[in-house]
């Protein structure tokens, strides 16, 4: 009998077989009260209310999520370099500082990563109150963590024998460290840096579905009053900032050997270092923590939540990530394999774009509006969120991969489809599955968003015990979801390290 | 009165059970200029290495000025300037921001800052590139855009521009044409003679496979498997020698 081989290609489209225990729960869980709210949903999509009294809020909204989200990106990519730079080899092998302080630092950082902003987030908000700073801060905790291990992972292609010449020419620490490390930093801010002030925005429009403010607040307002119409409003303007904001971003050019510009940016690098310290130190002596006024409410508060019941949410959340992962992975491929023309292609980018713009909480409601609230029905919604992200990545991939095999193939009479998959995707499918590795990382994390909206896993559990103050279980939430959240990544970092 | 500016003291190096230096006795003293000969693994690169203090020796002592290398400052150990053989330049910056980076041990940190950010015009760095034969259009120019030729160029400046006493030079002449080989050899051992007439005299310990050049070096160290074979004033230098490390 033949064994079966499982290629790259095969392993892309093998996660679809989630869709049979979930698609039997979905189908199980379907009511038809709310199919009318779901069509009115899609109609309004082509009719948003436009007058002058929205079109204000629509721009001080929008004013609001844009200053969150820029000061949150400028904090914490300058603070992430900074963590960045200190939690990379090369700062330890220069100062001949043992590599211990660089483990601990490092371990603290993925703790740190671990835990979404909409967690920060809510655990700020319930100590803190609602503040426009607390959105800045939430972003900013696990930002600066993420951009750091970015930072770090670019310090560390540095070739060991230009740190040599370097080293040898025995010059002082700092300014041996600045010359190595200058390029690096500077091209990881030029690749990464505005990629990352698009997802801080993005966290602020779902922070201000938790309330936050900004335009994520009105999206959940409106649909709380099922204003579809204004709902729209909110969602196209969103959409209009993220396509202005990128063309803007592809026009900007970093030119480092531009004087007056590069002194710009340094002043800028020391203010935000300036602001972001004092900051800190008036929000520690200045706050009012009106719901949490000491470590010992740590201890005291009792928790009802029975062993049993802690490791079923554990389960759920793990399950959520997976089945999330494997319609992620999967439903790229499948949909643009099958609806392989250009018309189709051209519906697939728009479906995708909406995905990924419209916030996953707002999926999951619309989502609920006809099935009933279920773990398949998280899952389904946050892998239809990042399915988008992944689609997105894979046809920029797929654009701009030589053709000539699939060219080859179809002059040899095989059909479109198959030359699709044979010539072109299969050589896009290592680097697709680990990107996916990577993006099951976030998917992780982002359970707990899915989870506080849709009444499953760790992030109903986060939010039921903020409720009720208890903090003892938000404690074990938090160390819950960190551990499941560190687990993932080095399971993911060795898939990775295997496809890359 | 004892001249020696460098010196190895059974000097052994392990690299992963592998033994690739195996108790060098060397002694390198002020003004000399030394041609370092052996096939390519035979340790010139690892007892490069060892003598500025890049990697330590499994076994035995490198003394400079009479110190042993843990006890010197950083101003001390910046007097070895050395040209390796895979140039080890930094390919993200320019031509003129790496032969700068000769300059960090002498200056502080907003000089780094400068040389980074192109904020101050770099003379002496250009009249060391002018030296090696590099002009105008190639100081901006970022190493990775430049021919094999202009990056040993670069490398030979770089090292130069420390105005060090002690030169180790690991294979300068790969990636030269003939004409150019003449200027730089010119370059490193003028340099050296210069020198001599300050107190502290330029030396040179340069490793290479050209057996034409030898008549410029005073003396010819021959190594082989990690050990050295002979080393002699180069007019005692025979044939037979040469076969033995060939």
């Amino acid at each position: 009998m033949n064994k079966l081989k499982l290629s790259y290609t095969s392993l892309s489209f093998l996660p679809i077989l989630v869709c049979i225990p979930l698609g039997y729960q979905l189908i199980n869980n379907i009511h038809f009260g709310g199919f009318k709210l779901f069509q009115e949903f899609l109609i309004s999509a082509f009719n948003p209310k436009i007058d002058n009294e929205i079109i204000i809020i629509v721009i001080n909204r929008l004013n609001e999520t844009i200053l969150i989200g820029f000061f949150s990106w400028l904090i914490s990519i300058i603070l992430g370099a900074i963590f960045g730079i200190i939690s990379s080899n090369i700062f330890y092998k220069i100062f001949n500082i043992p590599n211990f302080f660089y483990r601990i630092i490092r371990f603290f950082l993925t703790i740190i990563r671990s835990i979404h902003e909409v967690v920060w987030g809510i655990v700020l908000m319930q100590i803190y109150g609602i503040n426009f700073s607390i959105g800045i801060i939430a972003i900013c905790i696990p930002y600066i963590a993420v951009n750091s291990k970015v930072f770090a992972e670019q310090l560390e292609t540095i070739d060991s024998k230009s740190f040599e010449s370097i080293n040898q020419i025995n010059a002082p620490k700092f300014s041996s460290l600045l010359t190595i490390i200058w390029n690096p930093i500077i091209n990881t801010f030029k690749n990464f840096g505005l990629y990352r002030l698009e997802c801080s925005i993005r966290s602020t429009v779902i922070l201000g579905l938790f309330g936050i403010g900004g335009i994520g607040t009105s999206i959940f307002l409106s649909f709380q009053t099922l204003n579809f119409r204004e709902l729209w409003t909110y969602l196209w303007s969103l959409a209009i900032l993220i396509i202005l904001s990128r063309l803007i971003f592809k026009k900007i050019k970093f030119n480092t050997t531009n004087k007056i510009l590069s002194i710009f940016f340094i002043a800028v690098f020391f203010i935000t270092i300036l602001f972001s310290f004092s900051y800190f130190l008036y929000f520690i002596f200045n706050n009012n923590f009106e719901n949490f006024n000491s470590l010992s409410y740590l201890f005291k508060s009792s928790s009802d939540l029975g062993l049993f019941d802690f490791l079923k949410l554990i389960l759920e959340t793990i399950i959520i990530s997976l089945l999330s992962t494997g319609i992620a992975i999967s439903f790229p491929p499948l949909v643009i394999g099958i609806f392989n023309n250009n018309t189709c292609k051209i519906f697939i980018k728009i479906f995708a774009f909406l995905l990924r713009l419209i916030p996953t909480p707002v999926i999951l409601l619309i989502l609920l509006t006809f099935n009933n609230p279920s773990l398949s029905l998280a899952a389904l919604t946050l892998g239809l969120h990042n399915a988008g992200i992944t689609n997105k990545l894979l046809f920029a991939n797929l654009e701009s991969q030589d053709r000539r095999n699939y060219i080859a193939m179809k002059s040899l009479g095989i059909s479109k489809k198959t030359s699709w998959l044979l010539g072109l995707f299969s050589q896009q499918a290592k680097s697709y599955l680990a990107y996916c590795a990577y993006r099951s990382d976030i998917i992780i994390r982002e359970t707990a968003i899915v989870g506080v909206i849709g009444s499953v896993g760790l992030g109903w559990q986060l939010q039921e015990s903020l409720s009720s103050f208890a903090w003892q279980e938000v404690t074990l939430v938090l160390i819950a979801y960190s551990s499941i959240a560190i687990v993932g990544e080095l399971i993911n970092g060795k898939i990775k390290n295997s496809l890359t | 009165m004892n001249n020696t500016l460098l010196e190895l003291k059974n000097i052994s190096y392990k690299y992963k059970n592998n033994l690739i230096l195996n108790k060098v006795n060397l002694k390198i003293n002020s003004g000399e200029k030394i041609a370092l000969l052996g096939k390519s693994g035979s340790g010139k690169t690892t007892l490069m290495s060892i003598l500025n203090g890049t990697i330590k020796p499994t076994q035995g002592e490198v003394k400079l000025f009479n110190k042993s290398f843990g006890e010197l400052d950083r101003k001390h150990k910046s007097k070895i300037t050395t040209i390796w053989q895979d140039l080890r330049l930094i390919e993200d910056l320019s031509a003129e921001q790496n032969v700068n980076c000769g300059l960090l041990a002498e200056n502080n940190f907003y000089f780094a800052f400068k040389n980074l950010l192109n904020i101050s015009s770099f003379k002496k760095a250009h009249k060391y590139m002018q030296l090696c034969g590099l002009h105008n259009s190639v100081y901006d120019k970022k190493i990775r855009k430049l021919s094999g030729g202009q990056k040993q160029r670069v490398a030979i400046a770089r090292s130069l521009i420390q105005e060090s006493n002690i030169l180790l030079a690991d294979e300068p002449f790969n990636n030269l044409d003939p004409k150019l080989i003449a200027t730089i050899k010119n370059l490193l051992l003028e340099n050296v003679d210069k020198n001599n007439t300050k107190k502290s005299p330029k030396t040179a310990l340069v490793a290479l496979h050209r057996l034409d050049l030898l008549n410029d070096f005073d003396k010819v160290i021959g190594i082989r498997d990690g050990k050295i074979f002979f080393n002699l004033k180069t007019n005692n230098l025979k044939k037979l020698h040469l076969n033995k490390i060939y």
